[in-house]
């Protein structure tokens, strides 16, 4: 098995690394442990509105990248240690099995007097709390598994960072399962950092074999900041490739209330219609068509409100105010 | 397990159904039951072109996000696209639920492929291992 050291923690970065290894390391078994700056990662056929609280993640500069791998949105700090196995995909029934990969973590926490337990589903628990979850992404010949491993991560940020408005969404994705979470933190015996944590995990897994370890050379790192670029980093990857999803949005105003129900497809707006008990002017059903085909995001909503004389549509509404009701 | 005749099987579980030019493709029930229970669909774009081992939808489970791959090669004709409202109706029946439908462009080597009576072999030997 090849150690490949990563010290980054550039989220956007470390998805690329891991898509770039399955790719590059052929018939090797590979380890990466690595970690985050705060970092809101969702599933690959997740609604991303649906699982963050966009007002919180921006005023706490808190990244959102998408993984490859399916299950629920996850939170990571530099509290939080991930670990990625990169094998062969063998035949049998044991290439659907978790706890090869699980195993040696329960091991690493085994050796610090810490009894923790796979539940049975994709989850490592401690006392049947929650603090690693594991996902899987297979390709061709090769498997990916990864997991999270909470240490002493930042559990109110956690909540905050996942916590969705309340917003009204219905989409076909797949949705997050909120569970009770733990830090290995509060169970230790002794004090210890996540340093030395990661060491005796490495120890671990590499426990009575050669252990190689392996740095990305020049080459390699362009690379991956490649597909950071083209990929990972995206707005058409991170918000556009979610499950189409239908959002309505409501405000009152003194002129009135204005209901919004859009239809988004792979990010843009594809069906657009407003009511509401206002006074209008021009037809607002040719309001909504300016819309079609527009980013579901601010800068593009922003952007194409302001060509528009709203003024025409509800004589006694102003731009701001219709802005407001699509991104609040 | 059900392994039904006349289709042809792949080593990484799809089947294909062979009618003229036209073929079916879907994922079979020892697919379907090791993956478990089936969350989302990603059906590939009508009208695309596929050639021999692209993967042509991609299917998460509660267990595992894996690749479908195609035998043949040719334009993506049709979608199943009451899996993307229904993934679940691959694990109900996953030959009646079927991915996709492609006009081939090549002969197909169904000599890579097996038969129902291959695959069920191959079937109880990956469940040995």
């Amino acid at each position: 098995m090849l150690e490949i050291i990563n010290p980054e923690t550039d989220p956007y970065y470390n998805l690329a690394l891991e898509e770039h290894c399955l790719q590059h390391f052929d018939d090797q078994d590979i380890l990466i442990l690595w970690q985050n700056v705060p970092t809101v990662v969702i599933g690959r056929n997740q609604n991303t509105l649906e699982e963050i609280n966009l007002a919180y993640v921006k005023e706490k500069d808190i990244k959102v990248v998408r993984r490859l791998s399916g299950g629920g949105a996850v939170y990571h700090d530099p509290g939080n240690l991930n670990f990625t196995f990169i094998v062969n995909d063998t035949s049998g029934l044991n290439r659907y099995d978790f706890t090869r990969f699980t195993h040696p973590v329960i091991k690493a926490l085994d050796k610090i007097g810490i009894k923790a337990e796979d539940n049975g589903r994709n989850d490592i628990t401690i006392g049947g709390k929650k603090f690693s979850g594991n996902a899987q992404y297979r390709q061709g010949k090769r498997l990916l598994h990864h997991g999270t491993i909470l240490f002493d991560c930042n559990l109110e940020e956690m909540v905050r960072a996942l916590n969705v408005s309340q917003e009204k969404i219905i989409s076909k994705g797949v949705k997050s399962v909120r569970s009770r979470v733990t830090n290995i933190a509060e169970h230790l015996h002794e004090p210890m950092n996540i340093k030395l944590f990661k060491e005796i995990l490495t120890q671990t897994v590499f426990a009575g074999q050669k252990h190689e370890q392996y740095k990305l050379d020049g080459h390699e790192r362009e690379a991956v900041l490649k597909l950071k670029e083209n990929k990972y980093s995206t707005w058409n990857f991170i918000y556009g490739s979610s499950p189409p999803f239908n959002v309505v949005k409501k405000a009152q105003f003194e002129w009135g209330n204005i209901k919004v129900h859009l239809n988004i497809k792979k990010g843009l707006i594809e069906d657009c219609a407003i009511y509401g008990d206002f006074f209008a002017g021009k037809d607002i059903a040719e309001l909504a068509c300016h819309l079609r085909g527009i980013k579901y995001q601010e800068s593009s909503l922003k952007a194409c409100l302001e060509t528009i004389d709203i003024t025409s549509f509800i004589p006694s509404a102003k731009r701001e105010e219709i802005l407001e009701l699509f991104i609040k | 397990m059900n392994i039904p005749q006349g289709l042809f099987y792949s080593s990484s579980h799809e089947w294909i159904k062979i009618e003229g030019e036209k073929v079916t493709l879907g994922i079979t029930d020892f697919a379907q039951h090791h993956l478990g229970d089936i969350v989302f669909v990603e059906v590939p774009e009508l009208n695309s072109e596929v050639n021999v081992g692209d993967s042509i939808a991609v299917v998460e489970s509660v267990k595992a996000v894996s690749e479908i791959y195609s035998p043949v090669s040719g334009t993506i004709i049709a979608v199943n696209e009451e899996l993307e409202e229904s993934p679940e109706l691959l694990n109900e029946d996953p030959y009646k639920n079927y991915i996709a439908v492609i006009e081939v462009s090549n002969e197909i080597e169904t000599e890579k492929l097996m038969s129902a009576k291959d695959y069920e072999a191959y079937c109880i030997e990956e469940e040995k291992k």
